[in-house]
């Protein structure tokens, strides 16, 4: 207890001086909680350099995890061997050590028996070390003296049948963690005060969401997207699965709400170019692109009263140049000047450089008003402070084409389902006709090719489920069962997850309206050149037998992959990806919206392929998460950090350039030149420790002679 | 009034059991299988990409993919002894798609390798054997094809073993070593005397 009274105040004396002095004298406050331990482990605490622990007391606490350890392993053997290892002066075992008895059973033993550290044989620290820190702080220790032994994940769960094995391996275990144990020291994670913005990268349904979320919260948001229009692919969409709502009617209202919200400043046209910082004080800088068209405010700022773009569409009428437009997927033109669609938010036209001849008839047609045109505008960089981010950069569409059997940018009449959408939606190239690419004629018959790309283990196509593809080859069946009466849908399907609430319900509404499902993965597809018409080749599997199909229109529904960008985007902000690709959530179940850089989060399908509405909620989710800091006004960081042991210290500065994130420097202290730590940007990786030719880096709590404490235990067996 | 021609004994073959059941199986048959034929043939989700790549399944009543379900289910007995077996081109359409990356190509090789231990082999295919020991060749030369062969400026006979008879000997000798002859003339005996 008085530990936490301890640091509590340590704590706050810490803030105030963080908010006097920028650069955070934690060098000090160690020195200061080193000099007022707590009592019981008054002779535990060891400074930095330490290599022994004569008076250690530490207590072992095997869990059965239920059968999962127990199961595998002879747990009195365990209990009996861990008594005879050094420094052991309590064991006991507990089915389940993490429940509430098991933390109770901690704290007593710990009482009782004067105890200066914890070690649990268990599951594995990433879910429960948190538990049993916190169970080791009420126990009246220092969290930090806590030590958990692997003996499930990396033991009882590996060697199932291997009982003997098992159970020595896990003496072993129990040895290592012993001798770690008995060398941790007190240590106090540091805080540090949270910027109290947010920034939001993609605006996306997910992106905005989050924005509106955050900006609701009173959060400064800063959100940033690549394109020139917020909206993502929803905006591309006709209608959404199940309800059947136009996708613009909902989408718009939201596309308003985030360009007028106060604390939403919105940067389109823009990507990140670097990010410097941690949790609470992420420096990030974004690259807005020149876009060649000022927005009312930049011209006012230029001095020109009552200018900038107003969207009238004046300088696209004298263009010459014409280009495919990206947002109807290449199947209408647009000029070199150019909005997505007329209800692009902000409603601010934008030049495509890399098309532009500088003909200057723009200029002239926007005339001497407004001058919103520069065609000489540069890329401009811009640093803001933000405490937490919210990655939600979406998705592509995979490259079909390089599954060849089925003729994509081959045969005129296969199409995706993303250009189905925008050829069934009225404001796309057709005014909402659907037609034949070859002939402009109405389909009659047209086939759905679903799984794309998707569930395949080729190499070539994606091993993942798209997740939305089923759904939304059933909402086109419906669209073109509504739109051209007599047309009959052939949805050729492996499996239909119609998972989610009401999407079963859709499924047979569908049927009902007289779509015939196939059942039976396409093989290849073939044109005949003179109707243009298409072969579908498959095996109606229930029916047992092969099918050639010939239909006017083939509508691939193909996979998705992550944004091209988003590898590069990731590495700026630490965050990994799953072997897929998607960006890696911190826990599947637990966090889902988390990531493992404390500060980061994420929505929508860049975390993996999820529909509007999980899309919606996930992005609901990483608001509150991102949320949290800011609201907190601080943030704990975990005190893993180096510390210089300045007497060893040869100040020779290699270190300094070895450290992946700039948190080492050399400064002069009582005439001599030493390292110095910048703790809340040491990420602990070890990186200088490991290096440092005269040993004059402590990285706390996994300092040299802890680690060498438990490859001792191991290679001698525990002899000295 | 009209009777169909065998209707009976149709229509009894129609109402017998036709349930599987567990008995059916053998449990190691797919693991003998991916040991000759190197490939995952457990993991066929039952897709039809293979039937429907197939040049033999619009054009007899061979299903590959029926094959592929045998070969999870174990299904020894009726997949060896099923005449469709022996349908297969070994064209590999199906194997150049499959989405789980299986070779059901390789799958049928497999099931045929393991019928030839059991003496189930089409006589067709044991004469294409005796052929081969004969002229290395399963289909050899014939006159028919020599003067094609001549009037397209090539050699009568092609570079094989046709043209350089001394390699015969190697031939018969792998032939030999898996008793592939051997076990042809005896089938082929005891099924035409
Ligand atoms: C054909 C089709 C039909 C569909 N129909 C439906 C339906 O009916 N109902 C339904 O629920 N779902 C449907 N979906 C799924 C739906 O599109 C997605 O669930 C939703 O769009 C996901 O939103 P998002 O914000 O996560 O991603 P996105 O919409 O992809 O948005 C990501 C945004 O981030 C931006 N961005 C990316 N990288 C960066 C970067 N590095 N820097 C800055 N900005 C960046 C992108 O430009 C984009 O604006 C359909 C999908 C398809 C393909
Ligand atoms: S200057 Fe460029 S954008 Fe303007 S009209 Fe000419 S080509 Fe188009
Ligand atoms: S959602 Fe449906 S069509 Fe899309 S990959 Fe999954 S199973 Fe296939
Ligand atoms: S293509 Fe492959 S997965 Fe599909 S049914 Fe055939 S063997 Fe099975
Ligand atoms: S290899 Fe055999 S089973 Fe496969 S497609 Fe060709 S003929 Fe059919």
């Amino acid at each position: 207890m008085m530990v936490e009274k301890k640091k509590t105040t340590t704590k706050k004396t810490e803030t105030k001086k963080q908010e006097a002095k920028k650069v955070a004298p934690v060098k000090q406050e160690v020195k200061k909680q080193a000099a007022a331990p707590a009592p019981a482990a008054q002779n535990a605490v060891a400074a930095p350099g330490a290599t022994t622990q004569k008076d250690a007391r530490i207590g072992v606490f095997i869990c059965h995890c239920g059968t999962n350890i127990a199961g595998s392993m002879d747990i009195q053997a365990v209990q009996d061997y861990a008594k005879t290892i050094p420094h052991v002066a309590y064991v006991d075992n507990y089915k389940y050590m993490c429940s509430m008895p098991g933390q109770t059973l901690i704290q007593k033993a710990v009482k009782e028996n004067n105890l200066t550290g914890v070690v649990v044989a268990a599951c594995t620290p990433r879910l429960h070390e948190p538990t049993f820190r916190t169970a080791t702080k009420d126990a009246g220790l220092n969290p930090f003296r806590f030590e958990m032994a692997n003996i499930r994940d990396q033991n009882s769960w590996v060697h199932m049948h291997d009982r003997e094995g098992s159970t020595e391996k896990a003496k072993d275990a129990v040895r290592i963690a012993v001798a770690k144990a008995a060398l941790l020291q007190d240590l106090f994670p540091k805080s540090v005060p949270v910027e109290p913005a947010a920034m939001v990268v993609g605006a996306g349904v997910a992106g905005m969401q989050a924005s509106l979320d955050l900006a609701a919260a009173g959060i400064k948001t800063y959100l940033i997207e690549s394109d020139m229009s917020i909206g993502g692919r929803m905006s591309q969409l006709d209608k959404t699965f199940p309800t059947l709502d136009c996708s613009q009617c909902i989408l718009t209202p939201k596309m308003v709400d985030v360009g007028r919200s106060e604390k939403i400043e919105l940067m389109t046209w823009s990507e990140v170019e670097n990010v410097e910082g941690y949790i609470g004080n992420f420096e990030v800088t974004i690259k807005k692109k020149a876009r060649g068209v000022m927005t009312p405010k930049e011209a006012a700022a230029k001095g020109i009263v009552g200018g900038g773009c107003n969207g009238c569409g004046d300088c696209d009428a004298v263009c010459p140049v014409i280009k495919p437009n990206v947002f109807e997927v290449g199947m209408k033109p647009r000029k070199a000047i150019y909005i997505n669609h007329p209800q692009v938010v902000p409603l601010i036209y934008t030049i495509d450089f890399n098309a532009c001849v500088k003909c200057g008839l723009c200029v002239t047609a926007c005339g001497p008003e407004k001058r919103a045109i520069d065609l000489n505008m540069q890329d401009e960089f811009i640093k803001v402070k933000v405490g937490t981010v919210i990655l939600a950069t979406g998705y592509d569409i995979f490259p079909i084409e390089n599954k060849q059997e089925w003729g994509y940018k081959r045969y005129e009449n296969v199409i995706t389902s993303l250009e189905f959408e925008r050829l069934i939606c009225a404001s796309g190239p057709t005014g909402g006709h659907l037609v034949r690419p070859s002939d402009g004629q109405t389909p009659m018959r047209v086939a759905f090719v679903l799984c794309a790309g998707s569930r395949d283990n080729t190499g070539i196509g994606k091993p993942y489920c798209s997740r939305f593809c089923c759904m939304y080859s059933l909402k086109h069946a419906h669209q073109i069962v509504e739109k051209i009466p007599g047309c009959v849908p052939y949805i050729f399907y492996m499996d239909i997850r119609s998972f989610g609430k009401m999407y079963e319900e859709f499924y047979y509404r569908i049927q009902n309206e007289g779509a015939k499902f196939i059942r039976g993965r396409v093989a290849n597809i073939l044109e005949d050149p003179k109707t243009k018409n298409l072969h579908v080749y498959a095996d109606d599997t229930l029916l047992d037998r092969p099918v050639d199909m010939e239909v006017d229109l083939v509508v691939l529904a193909a996979a998705i992959e992550p944004k091209a960008d988003t590898n590069r985007t990731r590495k700026l902000f630490g965050v990994s990806c799953s072997q897929d690709g998607w960006l890696l959530e911190a826990h599947p179940k637990l966090n889902p919206c988390g990531t493992t850089t404390a500060g980061v989060f994420l929505a929508g399908v860049c975390q993996g392929p999820k529909d509007i509405p999980d899309t919606v909620a996930q992005a609901e989710g990483a608001a509150s998460a991102a949320s949290i800091p800011i609201h907190m006004g601080e943030v704990e960081l975990e005190p893993y950090f180096a510390q210089c042991i300045e007497e060893k210290c040869a100040g020779c500065g290699m270190c300094v350039n070895l450290c992946p994130y700039s948190a080492l420097s050399l400064v002069e202290k009582n005439g001599r030149t030493v390292m110095q730590v910048t703790e809340a940007k040491c990420k602990g990786c070890g990186t200088c420790g490991g290096f440092c030719p005269g040993g004059a880096i402590w990285m706390q709590h996994f300092a040299t002679p802890q680690i060498v404490a438990q490859i001792d235990a191991f290679l001698l067996g525990g002899e000295e | 009034m009209a009777r169909t021609k065998g209707y009976p004994e149709a229509l009894e073959k129609k109402l017998k059991d036709q349930r599987f059941y567990r008995e059916d199986s053998t449990p190691d048959f797919v693991n003998r299988i991916e040991k000759i034929s190197r490939t995952m043939a457990h993991m066929c989700f039952q897709c039809g990409t293979c039937t429907g790549s197939c040049p033999s399944a619009p054009r007899s009543s061979y299903r590959i993919r029926k094959f592929m379900r045998r070969a999870v289910l174990g299904l020894e007995n009726e997949a060896l002894t099923d005449p469709d077996l022996w349908l297969c081109t070994t064209c590999y359409s199906c194997t150049d798609r499959c989405p789980r990356d299986i070779a059901p190509t390789d799958v049928i090789m497999a099931m045929r390798n393991i019928a030839f231990t059991h003496d189930i082999v089409p006589v067709n295919f044991l004469k294409t054997v005796q052929a081969i020991y004969k002229t290395g060749h399963g289909v050899p030369n014939n006159d028919v094809n020599r003067a094609a062969r001549e009037k397209l400026g090539l050699t009568r006979d092609p570079p094989t073993t046709h043209m350089y008879p001394e390699y015969m000997p190697g031939i018969r000798k792998i032939l030999d070593h898996y008793h592939m002859k051997e076990n042809a003339d005896r089938i082929v005996k005891e099924r035409e005397g």
